[in-house]
């Protein structure tokens, strides 16, 4: 990465203007989400408090069903609770207007998703700035240009996404994630489509996006592996959150899945 | 944003041109209509301003009264002539003579007399005044007593009755004049004033012809240099007595231009204004079906935007520029072709005139343009909101498009409006004073309340339909009629568009037949006699009343009565009566007597209809101030009042009295009984001799009649089924259009049936039923709704006028189920194709 752009705000722990960032980029509160009515009901988050640190990579895991992907969906702005709240940096998420949660997604989160990232008639340069051109802001050319750099993406820039691989269509999301700066980003499964080796690479970019950076980044995955990149990996099971794990590596998340079902 | 609408518009290109051809379409009719009516109204503007352009002043009657189809106006005094060309800045002055005269052709036919009038008048010798110039031969002069007069014919006549100049032939005034062609003339180079017929005689022989001894039909002045016309107007006005008026060149082409456009013009462009309209509707259904289908395959587009932010707006408004873009280039591509459209319309019509100039005014450019772009943004702007209404979440799940629900508040106001406009068609001939309007009123009500309710209905209905095709094609059938249900809204929408069309074709197929019917019960019920000469043509000659008198005698006719139509007041009110002779008449014709006795009214006598009575409060014995054209006026006993409106009107005189007053009357029909004893053959053929002596039409049986009426009818059900046909095939489109977007929604879908086994030929099979079911469904809505509405409007048409019979023709309505059923396999044809090469791998695998 080219350390001669400098990013807004040094993060480094052992710079000499490091500032220590908030304890946590967003908390859950009590959180619980229903799905459905009557005999068609459905608990998928159930009475759910936790907080999201900043600056580091935080990993959900859970098998199917266990509310994973619902607590990062109402988390990040895209689903609403049925009780309790959310809060991204102090701001409750239940009580901002559709116009507003729009605002927020734009402006503070980056989204990564599974699959259908991309717009497909925008080549990735366009792609990359998409949340700028909708803010009709103007994207820090420099920053973009080093995010481009990073993931590897400088002669694939006039490229459509039916012309790019898997892997390189989630570096462009991961781009675009990132390019805007955002407070936080989430990532639902990036790495089910792909490769172990373009999963990899993936996962090495938003390493080095938190560690360099300060990138607070959440991830929901089922796979153990893309879960041992991260800071501390939370279990999902039932609707709660059932453990909480420092440090993972892939066989010590794997053994604590398989514990989940017991 | 911006570039994110205009990559994604070009990314769909080809499927946006389906959709805006709709538009092109539509506005292509309503450019053309409004092109051909500015552009003849230029040409007739040009004719008439030529033809009066040497006419300073022109000196008439003030009064004229609509007989028919036209305005005849009084005389006035030829020795007018000696006082006015004596004043100042008066160069000249020409009598003019004119009146009805229609020329009979080599082949003794009478040539025109379909609409533009037939005329007989003077060739004026002053060069300035006289508008013709003579292209062969020479100008008419006086001859002795008995010759044949000499005339100058327009060229136009001259070619179609294939006459030249040196030729016998015969002028109907409606009397047959003979007379020789001495000359050819042309008018501004072409060859008739405006497709109108004309036949110049000498003054003399104009006034033997068609005039009054001592009376002209009006004084031509032309004025010295540098004199302006209306002060020209004004002197001239001075000298004039009351009940003379003076009109300046200007105002006589401004006034004659009004008539063509209250006669033709006017009436040509509202009819064409309607089928546009119809047109337009339709593209706007289309228009709608195809947003919203596309609005719903990029629903996921539209969830990623969201979900990064997009506001609901910017994705609302994405949606309508797309539509606005579409709407703009559609209607730009749609004035192209308008105005193709007119220049072939305007050879169709083939009137002559001096201009065939098309004139496209910045007006109709306006008007297309903004028509086109408010279509296309209108119909799109409920699938524009919904795509704004998607939520984010909808760009992580796979989330399945549901629009099958059609919501309870739409089945309410569905069933409300149409139930209101059912209940208005049937109660609109309650009252005879404006039922048509009404009915008019509730049939709207009732078609938009039918599309309304579309999609409530159409899960049952298609599922009746489709139950028919399931039997009758096996698993493929039941998969067909599966699909047509499955989304009853976007069913209902592609088949609104085929409803609408269909409900119009069909109202007038059952209009068609409908007016057909009641002539044949109105001949069947009122006719007493055995064979009919009616003159067919709009402003030919009427029949002489010596033809009358000349069949009279003939042995095998026992009775002749003859119609014509007069021109009167009646207390001061401009009224249309017809005149008769009533005891031949009653002996023909059953009237319906209500009240006195028809069949013995004298001169001095008129008999009026009930309504007529009704509505001026009027009896048998009642004294009415009866005023004719030449001035007259005498006082009238009513003798009779009748039902029967149909032939006669509502006034009816004797001959006598209109003869006495009219030296060119002449009848539009002669109803003939024969003899006992005669053969209809027989009888025939021997009035058959007499009519050709007269260059009078050929005598019809009663079926003949019938026949050569209902053939107008038919003709002009050709035409309208033309213009109609324009908006079926938008309607079409749209179905095919609908057709290939949901396949291509159902891609996933039709992977799986073929890997799991369904035959290429099956998904064809499948497709082509599902299309056939949708455009029954419409069609069989159209008709029975067309039908319905047709009823109603007779009905409405019986209470205002007295007369109208419904009748639905039911072979010409299952034609048109059979076409639509045919229309629906050929819209599927491509999409049916396509579905088939669905790769199943790419289908199955891919997103």
């Amino acid at each position: 990465m080219d350390t001669t752009t400098a990013p807004r705000t040094p993060q480094r722990a052992d710079s000499p203007t490091w500032v220590e960032p908030a304890p946590f980029a967003a908390t859950a509160e009590h959180a619980t989400k229903i799905y459905g009515r009557g005999s068609t009901e459905v608990l998928a988050l159930d009475d759910v408090s936790v907080g999201i640190p900043s600056g580091r990579f935080t990993a959900v895991m859970g098998p199917s069903g266990s509310g994973k992907s619902t607590l990062m969906h109402c988390l990040a702005g895209l689903d609403t609770l049925s009780g309790g709240r959310v809060l991204l940096d102090d701001v409750d998420l239940g009580t901002l207007s559709d116009a507003e949660l729009t605002k927020v997604r734009r402006d503070r989160i980056g989204f990564v998703f599974q699959a259908y990232n991309l717009l497909p008639m925008l080549d990735a340069a366009e792609n990359i700035t998409l949340p700028m051109d909708l803010a009709g802001a103007k994207p820090d050319r420099e920053w973009v240009d080093s995010v481009v750099r990073t993931v590897g993406l400088e002669q694939r820039l006039t490229h459509r996404p039916s012309e790019l691989s898997g892997g390189q269509q989630q570096r462009v999301a991961v781009a675009r994630a990132l390019a805007s700066h955002p407070e936080l980003v989430f990532a639902d499964e990036p790495t089910g489509n792909l490769d172990s080796r373009s999963g990899g690479e993936i996962l090495e970019f938003m390493r080095d996006a938190v560690d360099r950076l300060g990138q607070t980044i959440v991830m929901v995955t089922h796979d153990p592996v893309a879960a041992s990149f991260a800071d501390t990996v939370l279990f999902l099971g039932d609707g709660r959150i059932v453990d909480a794990m420092a440090s993972p590596t892939a066989t010590r998340v794997l053994d604590r899945m398989k514990a989940i079902g017991d | 944003m911006w570039r994110t609408i205009w990559k994604s518009l070009m990314s769909r290109k080809r499927r946006l041109v389906g959709t805006s051809l709709a538009v092109v379409l539509g506005v292509a009719f309503l450019a053309a209509t409004l092109t051909l009516g500015d552009t003849l109204r230029a040409g007739f503007d040009d004719s008439f301003a030529l033809n009066n352009a040497g006419t300073a002043v022109a000196v008439r009657n003030s009064s004229e009264l609509t007989i028919g189809d036209g305005t005849q106006r009084g005389d006035i005094d030829a020795s007018l002539a000696e006082r006015i060309a004596g004043l100042d800045g008066v160069r000249a002055v020409a009598p003019e003579i004119t009146g009805t005269g229609q020329i009979v052709g080599s082949d003794g036919d009478p040539i025109g007399g379909e609409g533009p009038p037939t005329s007989a008048t003077n060739w004026i010798t002053d060069a300035a005044l006289n508008p013709w110039e003579l292209a062969e031969g020479r100008a008419p002069r006086d001859v002795a007593d008995g010759a044949p007069y000499e005339v100058v014919i327009d060229r136009g006549s001259a070619d179609t009755g294939e006459l030249a100049v040196g030729d016998n032939t015969v002028v109907l005034t409606p009397q047959p004049v003979d007379v020789v062609v001495t000359g050819i003339a042309t008018i501004g180079g072409n060859d008739s004033l405006a497709g109108t017929n004309m036949a110049a005689f000498t003054e003399r022989g104009a006034r033997d012809a068609v005039g009054t001894e001592g009376r002209i039909s009006s004084l031509l002045v032309a004025s010295s240099d540098g004199i302006d016309d209306d002060a020209l107007r004004h002197a001239v006005a001075q000298q004039l007595p009351t009940g003379i008026e003076a009109v300046t060149g200007e105002q006589l082409t401004a006034e004659t231009l009004d008539a063509v456009g209250d006669d033709f013009l006017d009436m040509f462009e509202v009819i064409l204004l309607s089928f546009a309209g119809v047109a337009l509707v339709v593209s706007a259904f289309s228009i709608h079906n195809t947003f919203s289908i596309q609005v719903a395959q990029r629903s996921r587009e539209s969830a990623l935007l969201r979900a990064l932010g997009a506001s609901r707006r910017q994705v609302l408004v994405s949606v309508s520029i797309e539509a606005l873009l579409v709407g703009v280039v559609a209607s730009v591509v749609g004035l192209a072709g308008g105005y193709g459209l007119a220049i072939g319309l305007r050879k169709v019509i083939g009137i002559e005139l001096t201009s065939s100039a098309i004139v496209m005014t910045s007006g109709t450019i306006v008007v297309s343009m903004l028509v086109g772009v408010l279509t296309a943004m209108l119909a799109s702007i409920v699938p524009a909101i919904k795509a704004s209404r998607v939520a984010p979440l909808a760009a992580l799940r796979d989330v399945a498009v549901d629009d099958s629900g059609s919501s309870r508040i739409r089945a309410v106001i569905g069933a409300l409006l149409t139930a209101a406009g059912i209940v208005t068609v049937v109660t609109a001939s309650s009252s005879s004073d404006g039922a048509l309007g009404r009915a008019g009123l509730g049939s709207l009500a009732t078609l938009v309340g039918a599309v309304v309710l579309g999609p409530v209905v159409a899960r049952p209905v298609a599922g009746l339909i489709g139950g028919a095709v399931a039997v009758a094609r096996g698993h493929s059938g039941r998969l067909a009629r599966r699909n047509a249900v499955r989304n009853p809204r976007r069913t209902a929408g592609t088949a609104s568009a085929l409803m609408v069309g269909a409900a119009v074709v069909t109202l007038f197929t059952t209009f068609g037949a409908s007016i057909k019917a009641t002539l044949s019960d109105t001949v069947n019920e009122q006719f007493g006699g055995d064979l009919v000469i009616s003159s067919t043509a709009f402003s030919g000659s009427p029949t002489s009343p010596e033809l009358r008198s000349a069949i009279a005698e003939l042995d095998e006719v026992d009775t002749v009565a003859g119609i014509g139509l007069a021109g009167i007041t009646i207390d001061g009110r401009a009224t249309e009566a017809t005149y008769t002779d009533p005891a031949a008449f009653d002996d023909v014709m059953d009237l319906g007597v209500v009240d006195g006795s028809f069949a013995a009214m004298t001169p001095g006598q008129v008999a009026v209809s009930t309504q007529y009575a009704e509505d001026h409060r009027l009896g048998v014995g009642d004294t009415l101030d009866v005023g004719y054209l030449d001035g007259a006026s005498d006082e009238a006993v009513v003798a009779a009042t009748y039902d029967v409106r149909t032939n006669v009107g509502d006034v009816v005189i004797t001959d006598d009295d209109w003869t006495a007053h009219d030296d060119q009357a002449g009848d539009v029909a002669v109803l003939i009984d024969l003899a006992p004893g005669v053969s209809e053959t027989a009888g025939q053929a021997a009035v058959e001799r007499v009519s050709d002596r007269f260059s009078a039409p050929e005598p019809e049986t009663r079926d003949e009649y019938l026949d050569s009426v209902g053939g107008q009818v038919d003709q002009m059900l050709s035409f309208v089924y033309g213009l109609l046909g324009i908006a079926v095939l938008i309607a079409l489109m749209g179905i095919a259009n609908t057709l290939s977007l949901s396949i291509h929604e159902r891609t996933r879908e039709l992977g799986l049936l073929r890997a799991v086994g369904q035959t290429r030929r099956q998904v064809r099979t499948t497709v082509r039923w599902e299309s056939v079911i949708v455009a029954l469904f419409g069609t069989i809505g159209g008709v029975a709704l067309g039908t319905f509405l047709g009823w109603g409007v007779m009905r409405a048409i019986a209470a205002e006028e007295g007369f109208g019979v419904f009748d639905a023709p039911i072979t010409q309505l299952a034609v048109i189920l059979v076409v639509a059923a045919g229309a629906g396999v050929v819209a599927a044809i491509r999409p049916a194709r396509r579905a088939a090469r669905t790769n199943i791998l790419a289908a199955t695998a891919g997103e």
